[in-house]
């Protein structure tokens, strides 16, 4: 590091070097920003083991340390593994359907086609929609009886309504439904960028060879989006964990706990039952789950670049 | 006749392989229309029976024309509801927080990009793993942090966390990187200090980061939910997304069904507006963004 310009302050004294100089700036430049990430993203991790050591039932009252109690009493919580299975279930519902059906749009909307702007937008549309919007939409469009649209459009032919939300079998589906139309325009849209920039000569000497569509499909397109398919699949997987809004607006958790997943069983701990250490337990372990799952992106992300 | 018959074999017949060279991109365009179409049905419905006079919803729920057309059920969302009070609320809170986010990441990652500052190779990456902690691995300490300093139910609530944003920093470091150090060497040389190069030269060069960033930052704020839900419980601080949440369990399936569609659609309009106002941004920053197209 360079130490020559370093200025001499009014006392004639220690020079202040170059290095010390860039260090004050520096951190004249980032503290506002530090000491807010320290407040409101240090602190609350560790905060959160620190609560999730407690029985901290009620907010400010009855506060008592218990060590690892709440750990304990999760690993015996048939909800906890209940709401761990429902999540895993979602993830599995909705993230190949997402992928398969972002990459599908993708292809639909890869022409060059004057007006196919105007396509890819309506089709990325709902995902700038709150989840709220999205949720009270298909709530009504599921609804049981005849009180949603779907059931309203099979009674004429004579089928008799479906209580969507209301089996324990069909309110999943519905709530991953929900989700491929909410969010798979982000997936068409990353798989479209991909899309535009395989080498058109590839597929025109594949022509010349006489592959056909299929095959083209097959060994240039699908190959060429390796890149674009790990970073969906990854982001599908880690969002998808955090499945919370759908749930909370359609079905409640419900039916009989038949969609409570881990963010809506830490919400309802925490904020009906306000049982905030037990529920920060559950937290941290979702963040220990999700901070694996981010480091793994990453190798499988620095593996492909 | 004779003339007719013999017409035929020149008109087109769907054997006739020409026909879909010739239209193919026609034919291609209408099921494409008739696709989108359908997918946007849950949009078309939804706005269609905001406009329907609630009798007649109640009689025939699966129209997707507004005819009989009426415009009570918005006259009273936007009139008796609370709906553009919370509208308000998202407003000024959204605006607020990507203003607030702007401003102090953007120093921030100047300070990060261009000074080499002792500590900053330890701070960056901490601050770079801040980007894997999800807000519900934060949010019951962050909840009773405003409980203890008594500002749950207040705009600061909705507004400051978030604002340091590990994203917005590694975007914006990144970008400051790129820019050629020579544009602020000359300016050192006439005299100028490191804020007057950041201000002068790099703020103007980054607009575009900055303006996808602050679009990206609106949407993202006006649409979280789980935070609003828990720290803002009443109505004078509700943003539009939490109060569509509480309209839609209280408002029922019974006999209000225009208008918790018109609710939907008032509550959403801003954000459809602002979607379609700035949709090439959105759109070329998702591609960009994902590290697919550069």
């Amino acid at each position: 590091m360079e130490r020559s310009t370093g200025i001499v302050t009014s006392q004639g004294q220690s020079p202040l070097t170059k290095e010390w100089k860039d260090t004050l700036a520096g951190y004249a430049f980032t503290l506002p920003f530090l000491i807010l990430f320290a407040i409101f993203t240090l602190y609350p991790i560790v905060q959160g083991f620190w609560i999730s050591l407690h029985n901290w039932e009620l907010v400010g009252t009855n506060i008592q340390f218990i060590g690892l109690s709440n750990y304990q009493r999760l690993l015996n919580d048939k909800l906890f593994w209940s709401s761990l299975e429902h999540t895993i279930v979602f993830v599995i519902l909705s993230g190949p359907v997402l992928v398969v059906v972002g990459l599908l749009f993708a292809l639909m909307l890869n022409r060059k086609i004057r007006g196919m702007g105007v396509f890819r937008t309506l089709f990325y549309m709902p995902n700038i929609l709150s989840v709220a919007v999205v949720g009270l939409i298909f709530a009504r469009v599921f609804a049981s009886d005849q009180r949603g649209l779907i059931n309203a459009l099979l009674i004429p032919l004579g089928i008799d309504p479906i209580q969507w939300t209301l089996d324990t079998a069909l309110a999943m589906p519905v709530i991953a439904l929900t989700t491929l139309w909410w969010t798979v325009g982000f997936n068409t849209l990353v798989f479209l960028a991909g899309l535009q920039g395989i080498d058109e000569n590839l597929y025109d000497a594949a022509k010349v060879d006489g592959a056909n569509n299929w095959q083209i499909f097959r060994h240039i397109t699908l190959p060429s989006l390796r890149r674009p398919m790990t970073f969906v699949s990854v982001l599908q997987v880690i969002g998808s964990f955090q499945v919370f809004g759908q749930v909370d607006v359609i079905t409640q958790g419900g039916p009989s706990g038949a969609t409570r997943t881990i963010v809506y069983y830490i919400y309802e701990r925490s904020f009906d039952y306000w049982q905030l250490g037990y529920g920060s337990a559950m937290a941290f372990v979702l963040f220990v789950l999700l901070f694996v799952l981010s480091i793994v992106q990453l190798r499988i992300q620095e593996k492909d670049a | 006749m004779t003339t007719q018959i013999k017409a035929q074999p020149n008109t087109v017949t769907f054997q006739d392989k020409s026909f879909f060279q010739k239209h193919g991109k026609l034919i291609y365009m209408i099921a494409l229309s008739l696709f989108t179409l359908f997918w946007m049905l849950p949009i078309i419905w939804t706005l269609s029976t905001s406009f329907r006079p609630e009798i007649h919803i109640q009689a025939n729920l699966a129209k997707f024309i507004p005819e009989p057309f009426t415009t009570e059920n918005w006259e009273y969302v936007l009139r008796s509801s609370k709906i553009p009070r919370w509208l308000f609320n998202s407003a000024f809170v959204a605006v607020t927080h990507t203003a607030l986010q702007l401003v102090i990441c953007a120093t921030a990652a100047y300070g990060f990009a261009r000074i080499p500052f002792k500590g900053r190779g330890i701070v960056y990456p901490i601050v770079l793993a801040g980007l894997m902690v999800p807000g519900q691995a934060t949010f019951i300490p962050v909840y009773l942090m405003f409980s203890d300093w008594g500002l749950l139910n207040t705009y600061t609530a909705l507004i400051v966390p978030g604002i340091a944003s590990p994203f917005a920093i590694f975007l914006l470091t990144q970008f400051f990187k790129e820019i050629p150090v020579e544009f602020e060497e000359a300016a050192y040389m006439d005299g100028a200090t490191r804020l007057t190069a950041f201000r002068r030269i790099i703020l103007p060069l980054s607009l575009p980061a900055l303006t996808t960033l602050a679009i990206f930052t609106f949407l993202g704020n006006w649409n979280n939910y789980l935070w609003p839900l828990v720290a803002a419980t009443k109505d004078e601080v509700r943003t539009i997304t939490i109060g569509l949440r509480l309209i839609s369990s209280q408002w029922g399936y019974s006999d209000s069904y225009g208008k918790v569609m018109a609710a939907a659609w008032v509550g959403a309009m801003p954000i459809v507006l602002f979607f379609f106002a700035f949709q090439r941004r959105i759109l070329s920053g998702i591609s960009i963004g994902s590290g697919i197209k550069s």
